[in-house]
């Protein structure tokens, strides 16, 4: 039996290997064909035109939606008061600001911009109990309250040429605040619209850029025509009147006027050296608190008290000298000289004495600013060092009131403000520390605040209470992408 | 709150200490195609940079930049000197950053 099982595998054996070697000898000529079709594809494929075709792809898609950007920044701020009669006062407040940036581009003369901020400080929602003003239009981004958020910029832009001037109409909540100069001490690359010196706030408006430098042949020079809304004069829906009975929806309010303001931007010249900024605006209907329903109800309604007139100057040399030294290639020098001027409305038969005209007068009232400032490179590569300066006159009034500082506006000072800063990259640009002081020195009272009775200048030395000097010492690590 | 400010200026020291951040810098490029390069190409900045792609900028960029050198000192004479220069070597890794920053692929919005 065994002799006849013996045979009997080892023929099965040898069958089958003999079967698996033919099948073997299929599947390889089978790749060879294979092998040979594929290199025959690949001749053919055309390394260039894919190339191209991914870039169309990339490029289409990349103007295809909405790029977000993210701006976030948490910091340690501490504030120091020292008034005139009265114990000092100071505190210490961490907050949190996230500012989500966004834009698209549908067509190539059709942009949309737009960023939406929440600014807190850590643990607090109830802000407004303590202060009436906290959630004003005019900073909503730029003081910490809540988490709520708010509407910074919203605008679209569109371009055209008019023969050898290209133009940008935009409509839309302005890129209103760091503007040209307050982009340096707050780190932004690119300045935002208005010159910083005299406007640097959030509002509602629209512009018109004519780009002039190639009809007039001077580099960089345009000129932009600027609309604001700085206040709506409205009930608003479901306000309820006098009788008990609602108003009727959005109807004028009686009280606070359209505050509006027409300015005009000039950069006189730019060539990515030397850059000279010119701006002059006319503001109509500028508000206060109307002294007789503060003391009558309790209640803070808002009366036009005048208009202003505004213009600045402004000089940057980025990059001091030409080859002189690394050092000065990449050190950054700003004077800019500013003005205000008031002219108040005879309010004198309705509001009581002491609380008529602007700023305390009912003169029209001149007043001046001057800023410098210079920025250079720190010790290791990429950090920055910054020193900047003001002074303003007795009735100098800005609208600066988003001044990224807990201390109020100190390009608003009547009196003398110093800053000193230092920025460090951690991770390049999207992860970097700052760390800045600033102190203000007060001649008179009344610098940040409305346009009427609340800005009366009075000196320091002789109101009670009143802040003669202000330091604001911030330690932050901000993270951009 | 003294306490708590010393130990975050402590903290910022270190961080200033340790932190390595050699980079070329596109604001920078920005800044040197204004004074160096605008008058010669008759374009702003945002149209210079949105004539290629970031992959072409790249191979532009290649090397000491001989392949950019050689098509804009053809394409805009006026710029010959600058691109043939010192200058432009030195500078070279801040313009080729905010070239690729702003090619036409890279998504940029341009700001108004």
């Amino acid at each position: 039996m065994k002799k006849l099982i013996a045979p009997l595998l080892i023929g099965a054996a040898l069958s089958s290997a003999f079967g698996a070697d033919d099948s073997l000898k299929q599947e390889i000529e089978a790749l060879k064909v294979q092998m040979a079709e594929l290199k025959n594809a690949q001749s053919k494929i055309n390394i260039d035109a894919l190339k191209a075709q991914v870039s169309e792809i990339k490029a289409h898609d990349a103007g295809d939606n909405i790029k977000w950007t993210v701006d976030f920044r948490t910091a340690y701020d501490v504030v120091d008061y020292k008034l005139n009669n009265a114990p000092d006062q100071d505190n210490g407040i961490w907050t949190n600001k996230l500012i989500l940036g966004m834009a698209s581009q549908p067509a190539d003369n059709l942009v949309f911009r737009g960023s939406l901020g929440a600014y807190k400080a850590f643990g607090q929602n109830n802000m407004e109990s303590s202060s009436m003003f906290q959630s004003f239009d005019w900073f909503g981004t730029q003081k910490p309250s809540d988490s709520t958020i708010k509407l910074r910029e919203a605008y679209f832009i569109y371009t055209g040429n008019m023969g050898d001037v290209p133009y940008a109409a935009s409509f839309g909540r302005r890129p209103s605040v760091d503007g040209f100069l307050a982009n340096l001490r707050n780190d932004n690359e690119s300045p935002a619209s208005p010159t910083s010196h005299n406007i640097n706030m959030e509002f509602d408006g629209a512009s018109f850029k004519f780009d002039i430098d190639k009809v007039t042949g001077i580099s960089g020079m345009y000129l932009k025509l600027c609309l604001g809304r700085g206040f709506s004069e409205t009930t608003g829906s479901y306000s309820m009147n006098s009788s008990g009975g609602f108003s009727p929806s959005y109807s004028d309010d009686g009280e606070t006027p359209d505050m509006d303001l027409v300015g005009l931007i000039w950069q006189i010249y730019d060539n990515g050296q030397y850059k000279v900024m010119a701006n002059y605006f006319q503001a109509w209907n500028v508000m206060d608190i109307n002294p007789i329903t503060y003391g009558g109800t309790g209640n803070i309604v808002f009366s036009d008290v005048g208009d202003l007139t505004g213009g600045s100057l402004g000089l940057q040399v980025n990059g001091i000298g030409d080859g002189i030294s690394d050092f000065l290639d990449d050190s950054v020098f700003f004077l800019s000289y500013a003005f205000s001027k008031t002219d108040p409305n005879d309010v004198s038969k309705v509001w009581p004495t002491g609380y008529n005209g602007m700023l305390g007068s009912n003169d029209s009232e001149t007043g001046s600013s001057i800023f410098t400032g210079v920025q250079v490179p720190g010790i290791m590569k990429g950090q920055r060092l910054g020193v900047e300066y003001n002074h303003g006159s007795k009735y100098w009034r800005s609208f600066t009131y988003g001044e990224d500082t807990l201390v109020g506006s100190k390009l608003a000072a009547r009196g003398d403000a110093y800053e000193l800063y230092y920025i460090l990259p951690i991770v390049g640009k999207n992860l970097t520390a700052q760390l800045s002081y600033i102190y203000i020195d007060y001649d008179y009272t009344g610098s940040d605040t409305f346009f009427g009775w609340t800005g009366t200048p009075q000196d320091v030395d002789t109101v009670t209470g009143a802040v003669k000097t202000a330091q604001n010492v911030r330690a932050s690590l901000r993270y951009r992408y | 709150m003294k306490k708590v400010f010393g130990l975050l200026v402590s903290a910022f020291l270190v961080l200033g200490m340790m932190s390595t951040s050699a980079f070329a810098d596109a604001a920078k490029g920005q800044k040197y195609y204004l004074k160096y390069m605008k008058d010669g190409s008759g374009m702003n900045g945002a149209k210079f940079a949105t004539q290629h792609t970031q992959a072409e900028w790249k191979t532009l960029f290649d090397g000491k930049g001989e392949k950019f050198i050689a098509e804009y000192s053809k394409k805009f004479p006026g710029l010959d000197a600058f691109l043939k220069g010192e200058k432009f070597e030195k500078f070279m890794p801040d313009i080729r950053d905010f070239c690729i920053e702003f090619a036409s692929d890279s998504g940029n919005v341009p700001s108004c």
